[in-house]
């Protein structure tokens, strides 16, 4: 007799579905950074490597003014430096984002405009931040103007091309289409070209704010006596591992915090319209992805983006 | 009752070696209850010709008078791509267009999205809709404005066959109801055949070559015999004019 054993489909199991999930990946990270973090603290023979809890305890102490630091010769704390960034960078940005508004707007309707200034945002673009810094220091000193025009000089190029992309990229058959229904121009600034914008002035936002924050803190390094870059630096200065990774992280976990709960909510209530969200436009957006070729690579997506209506050959120029 | 008028209408792009004719002196007249389908092959100048009666292009010389009654008419456009707004919901993409605003408008447009059967749609968004709908929102739109001529450029081109069908016998009842003057601008021969009293053939190059009266009875089946006569002998026609490329 023979007996045919059947096997039930194999159903996965709660922790199976639990160990698999992404959620579990994505905790995976942080631990097997502890992990490396562990590994390589016991074995080089290191003086000034800290351990992930001594990092911790320096933040926590930082955080509840128990480590009885004080920063230059004022008492000044977290908090303070963390403020002078802050106040540093809010001007530096609306400066950015006024002046790269107008000069991208500029360049996006006049050719002119675009002849006379392109070669100057490249050159602006290319210039890293550092030369930004040292130059500001020697020109400027170690006052707030520095700093604040290393974040306006670090995310102007960035908010001039994306506006200008944005006013080239405007969709003229939703145009035509407002003018064939003899629409007021005001209605249609309002409801057609502005609302075209908005996705360009976003990432112009996002790239402004992260790259400006970057451009910030390294002048503050070299050319400033406080703030977040400045700090960091003293603790570099000391000698203290513990006190450079745990200002970066202060730092990393305020920009995070700074997207999460303002970028994207406000961006989520600007594009409530769009289907569904493009995974690569939010790539663009996150603070990571945030670089030269991130940059470069929006450009050329916007390119392809463009709906080309498929027009007859006599209309192509009118 | 609404008249359109064209006289000696001609449209030149470029200079010197680039020149290109799209409209070579074309004059007709349209008048009242009326469908007209505008048919030829991609460069005659169709949508040249839409675009000037829409006041996108204006012409080279000649002269399009556009009235009602004797007064100037106000005209509807349905364009090849529905050419919706995405940041706005689909009833207020009827109202962008509107003159007036008042709680009569908002239930005009509403009749006009129930007659393209999309009345429980007003609050989605144009992504949220297939390309058909939008297409249907598009014709909604420009019916919603009451015009009283309405222009459209091959407007279910970019459809598949079967929505294509359907959308074409939704736009023959809302033509039959409303008594519009409809100018309506295809590639597509059967179409023409299947919805104009009247077809107007067009060649390369801008000339309006014919003028062809279709006199059959309305809906018209395009598997029904006579619709398929008619059709190919406007195909035969094109043949003789040779507008087809062999």
């Amino acid at each position: 007799m023979t007996t045919l054993v059947t096997k039930a489909p194999v159903s996965e199991t709660g922790w199976r579905r639990v160990l698999g999930s992404p959620k579990t990946a994505r905790l995976l990270f942080p631990v097997a950074v502890l992990a490396v973090w562990y590994f390589i603290y016991y074995t080089i023979d290191s003086r000034i490597f800290p351990t992930p809890q001594d990092v911790l305890g320096f933040m926590w102490e930082e955080v509840t003014l128990t480590s009885g630091v004080r920063y230059s010769s004022v008492a000044e704390n977290l908090y303070v430096q963390f403020g002078v960034s802050l106040m540093r960078l809010t001007i530096g940005f609306v400066v950015a984002m006024i002046l790269g508004t107008i000069i991208g707007l500029a360049m996006g309707i006049s050719k002119r405009a675009d002849a006379f200034f392109h070669d100057w945002v490249m050159a602006v673009l290319a210039m890293p931040a550092l030369v930004w810094a040292l130059f500001l220091g020697l020109a400027l000193g170690f006052g707030d103007l520095g700093p604040i025009i290393a974040v306006i000089a670090a995310g102007l190029p960035f908010v001039i091309i994306n506006v200008r992309e944005g006013v080239r990229n405007t969709p003229r058959e939703l145009f035509d289409m407002a003018r064939a229904f003899d629409v007021p121009q005001n209605k249609i600034t309002r409801h057609v070209l502005l609302p075209s914008l908005m996705p360009f002035f976003f990432a112009a936002l996002r790239y402004a704010y992260a790259i400006g924050w970057k451009g910030l803190v390294i002048t503050e390094v070299f050319a400033s006596d406080r703030g977040m870059g400045w700090t960091i630096k003293f603790w570099y200065d000391a000698h203290r591992a513990k006190g450079v990774i745990g200002y970066a992280l202060f730092f990393i976990i305020f920009a995070m915090a700074l997207e999460k709960l303002v970028f994207d909510p406000l961006a989520e209530k600007a594009f409530r319209w769009r289907p569904q969200v493009d995974a690569l436009e939010m790539a663009e957006g996150d603070f990571g992805a945030v670089t030269q070729e991130g940059f470069l690579l929006q450009e050329s997506q916007v390119e392809e983006a463009v709906p080309i209506e498929s027009m007859e050959v006599e209309s192509k120029d009118g | 009752m609404a008249e359109i008028k064209i006289e000696n209408l001609h449209k030149e792009f470029g200079i010197g070696e680039d020149r290109v004719v799209a409209l070579e002196n074309v004059s007709f007249g349209i008048q009242g209850h009326i469908f007209v389908s505008i048919v030829g092959p991609s460069g005659c100048g169709k949508s040249t010709l839409l675009n000037i009666l829409s006041g996108i292009e204006t012409p080279s010389s000649g002269s399009v008078t556009i009235t009602q009654d004797n007064h100037e008419a106000e005209p509807g456009y349905v364009f090849q791509a529905a050419r919706l707004l995405p940041w706005r919901t689909v009833m207020d993409n009827l109202l962008f267009v509107q003159k007036d605003h008042n709680e009569e408008t908002r239930e005009r447009c509403q009749r006009y999205l129930e007659m393209v059967q999309l009345g429980d749609k007003g609050d989605k968004y144009p992504g949220e809709l297939s390309g058909g709908m939008q297409q249907r929102v598009g014709i909604a739109r420009a019916f919603s404005i009451e015009p009283d001529v309405l222009f459209m450029d091959e407007p279910f081109s970019h459809l598949d066959a079967i929505t294509a069908r359907s959308l074409r016998r939704e736009l023959h009842e809302m033509w039959r109801q409303t008594r519009k003057t409809v100018l309506f601008v295809t590639h597509d021969v059967g179409e023409a055949v299947e919805l104009s009293n009247r077809i107007l053939v067009f060649a390369k190059g801008g000339r309006l070559e014919d003028d062809l009266q279709i006199d059959l009875p309305f809906p018209r089946d395009p598997s029904n015999e006579e619709v398929a006569v008619a059709k190919a002998q406007v195909l035969r026609k094109f043949e003789e004019l040779d507008l087809i490329a062999t």
